[in-house]
């Protein structure tokens, strides 16, 4: 639901970043989103490629988006599993942080929750 | 892109690694709240939960009963309708427009606790978009978060929005006198919730008919005690 607003924090990012390193053109950005995010890749996609063709997103005009999605990392505080949880624990539309060795929900969530831009590829 | 001799152009491809995460960014100004409210001595609670389910009723039963001073930040998509409701107990009340966006960030409630006199309050509550998908993204800098929903918008509502009930310090089942009425088992929504959040206290409400308010009260001074922040206003 928030996937526009999200869209437009990571162009900003990409946009001052094309800026400082004298870009004559966004040719690719790659983006990190956690499976524990409540965002959508493909709609933020969606929504980068619109930004990206705005008359005043002069350098992102025909760039590439990609996401790369972070799998959930958590430590269990009952049985002590730390690990990645597989895609079969996760509902791809529910994500829910339980452990897949005694499945307790008190966990600690230590990887899955980030929205990064991780790089960008420019024509300078 | 380069001039070469001859009038050809070449380019130049760089790779430039940004790892710019916009959730710390968000999580950053957050702390620099949570910083503020401890430096006032004052308990952050922000409330979150669906359409309808009595946030701001919950915040009007609040103020008027709870000791203690309480400034209040309003999110909603058109906040006026929501801070016109609390303005009228005479209190810090900042309302916060969200446009089209379906939830607070820190960076518009950073703005609002500027506007709010610190130094006389002892409690900050802020009431979010009515909305349990987006808020679990977004740290307000609050100590406490409480989730309330009601038995009207159904009794699979917390099966339904898991990372919203995970991310709660304190959950709220509102309407319960209505349960029979619209075919909803409160007994199950507070299973749900306890399978999800073992830890978390659930307490039954009905707000209309002033049950479960007074453990309510409890449980949040109780936060504020565990927190070593002094009521002084």
């Amino acid at each position: 639901m928030h996937e526009l607003s999200m869209a437009q924090s990571i162009m900003n990012a990409v946009i001052e970043t094309s800026e400082k390193n004298h870009a004559n053109k966004v040719i690719e950005v790659i983006i990190e989103i956690g499976k524990m995010t409540m965002l959508n890749s493909e709609q933020v996609i969606f929504m980068l490629e619109i930004l990206s063709e705005e008359e005043e997103n002069r350098l992102t005009h025909g760039a590439n988006f990609t996401v790369e999605e972070i799998p959930v990392e958590i430590e269990c505080l009952e049985c002590g599993f730390d690990g990645k949880l597989e895609n079969a624990d996760l509902d791809p539309y529910t994500p829910i942080s339980r452990c897949p060795k005694c499945g307790n929900f008190k966990v600690n969530v230590k990887n899955g929750k980030d929205i990064i831009v991780k790089n960008i590829v420019i024509d300078k | 892109m380069f001039k070469k001799l001859g009038g050809d152009f070449i380019h130049k491809i760089a790779n430039i690694d940004v790892q710019h995460n916009i959730t710390k960014a968000n999580k950053k100004i957050a702390n620099r709240i949570t910083k503020k409210l401890n430096d006032s001595n004052i308990l952050g609670v922000d409330f979150v939960g669906a359409i309808g389910s009595g946030k701001t009723s919950l915040i009007e039963e609040l103020i008027e009963n709870m000791e203690g001073s309480i400034g209040v930040i309003v999110g909603d998509v058109i906040s006026k309708f929501d801070a016109g409701r609390i303005e009228k107990f005479n209190i810090p009340v900042v309302g916060l427009n969200t446009g089209k966006e379906c939830h607070l960030d820190a960076h518009l409630v950073e703005h609002a606790v500027e506007e709010l006199p610190l130094d006389k309050i002892d409690y900050l509550l802020i009431e979010n978009v009515g909305n349990l998908i987006c808020p679990v993204d977004f740290d307000l800098g609050s100590h406490i978060r409480v989730v309330i929903i009601s038995v009207s918008e159904g009794d699979d509502t917390a099966e339904k929005h898991p990372l919203i009930f995970q991310s709660a310090d304190l959950v709220i089942i509102n309407k319960i006198d209505i349960a029979d009425a619209v075919g909803a088992d409160a007994e199950k929504m507070v299973k749900d919730v306890k399978t999800l959040n073992p830890n978390v206290e659930v307490i039954k409400t009905s707000l209309k008919k002033g049950i479960g308010l007074d453990k309510i009260i409890n449980v949040i001074n109780q936060f504020k005690k565990d927190r070593n922040l002094k009521s002084t206003k």
